[in-house]
């Protein structure tokens, strides 16, 4: 795919999106069912990797971009995720007392609960490719469990989840992953 | 308030805070305000709020726009500028080499069952992360009106096929439409 048309479609989904994840609905819609550069298990494997390195969650467009276009994606993928950034320099200097403004506010809302819904749909085909046998339905079950209930860092419940269907494979060789 | 810091400083810190800390902005954010704000005192409390207020009203990863906020404030475009690279160029590096070995890694049958372990993980994350993103709309007085926006947002997206951005859009002019009472 050409970069630079990855780098639009990148800032298509970050531009549109006010937390880390919440472009996961646009970049799937984009890549992944419209022109077929990137594959379910592909986007879930970004979203591991960013979520076991250090940095904002928001990082994972930078390894979709290298999954889609190798290194010249990786770096579409960081511009992206860099570009809205500067948006905050003419918020900061005309706009700081209209952020309060009720319906702006408003607006602001109902767009944060709509990607929060949407992610939610994006989530669907994703737990399909993934979830395919009672032990990772289980993961995904304790993952919740443990991210609503206790502070345990991610990285930890990713690393454990990996130690659980490895060894699980290794003693039980009938069970099918 | 200490004296105003020069852009090496600046990089450095950024370098230094921004790019350790794993589990999302929120942790980092609170790393971010110990090391300038409390320690450095490069920033008045609340003027890193109201950057911290602003940046997550700004498009993308909040935690950049803070970064690029704060360089501003402190030394202008070259500190935004600066604070910016110095935010996501070694982490970005990190997940590139990471994204590497996990395509080399991907033929190996031993990391091909962990990978699987590690993906249904991914899954209950991204659940979560909806809720996260949504929790303080749903503890407010207007629950309601963020059940029917959240919940429509999901409904339309799974039954229908409609681009995510117009569904966003049309939460816009929704919210802007119907204003929720200032709580």
């Amino acid at each position: 795919m050409n970069t630079a048309l990855l780098y639009l479609v990148l800032l298509k989904a970050t531009l549109t999106s006010f937390a880390g994840l919440a472009s996961l609905p646009v970049v799937h819609e984009e890549l992944v069912v419209q022109r077929h550069v990137l594959s379910d298990e592909k986007l879930n494997e970004a979203v591991v990797i960013t979520r076991s390195t250090p940095g904002p969650v928001g990082l994972y467009v930078v390894s979709v971009g290298y999954f889609a276009g190798g290194v010249s994606g990786a770096i579409a993928g960081w511009l992206a995720m860099i570009t809205p950034a500067f948006l905050i320099l003419p918020l900061l200097r005309f706009a700081a007392g209209r952020a309060e403004h009720p319906r702006a506010r408003s607006a602001l809302h109902a767009v944060v609960v709509a990607s929060a819904g949407l992610l939610l749909a994006a989530a669907v085909p994703l737990g399909l490719s993934a979830l395919t046998s009672p032990v990772t339905v289980l993961i995904a079950l304790v993952t919740v469990g443990l991210m609503l209930l206790t502070k345990v860092d991610t990285l930890w419940i990713i690393v454990g989840a990996a130690l659980t269907t490895l060894t699980l494979s290794s003693v039980t060789p009938l069970l099918s992953l | 308030m200490g004296a105003r810091p020069t852009l090496a400083s600046l990089a450095r810190a950024f370098v230094r805070y921004a790019n350790v800390t794993f589990g999302g902005g929120s942790a980092t954010t609170a790393v971010l305000h110990r090391a300038l704000v409390e320690e450095r005192r490069w920033l008045k409390p609340e003027r890193f709020a109201l950057i911290y207020a602003l940046a997550r009203l700004t498009p993308g990863t909040n935690l950049l726009a803070l970064c690029t906020g704060v360089g501003w404030q402190l030394r202008g475009w070259r500190g935004a500028v600066i604070a910016l690279l110095a935010a996501s160029v070694p982490c970005s590096l990190i997940v590139i080499i990471v994204t590497y070995f996990f395509e080399q890694w991907s033929q190996n049958r031993l990391a091909q069952l962990a990978i699987h372990g590690a993906v249904a993980a991914a899954v209950g994350i991204t659940v979560v992360t909806c809720w996260t993103i949504s929790k303080p709309y749903f503890k407010s007085r207007h629950w309601l009106r963020a059940a029917l926006i959240g919940g429509g947002a999901f409904t339309i997206a799974v039954v229908f096929v409609i681009p995510p951005i117009r569904i966003l859009l049309a939460a816009a002019v929704l919210g802007l439409l119907w204003p929720a009472r200032s709580s």
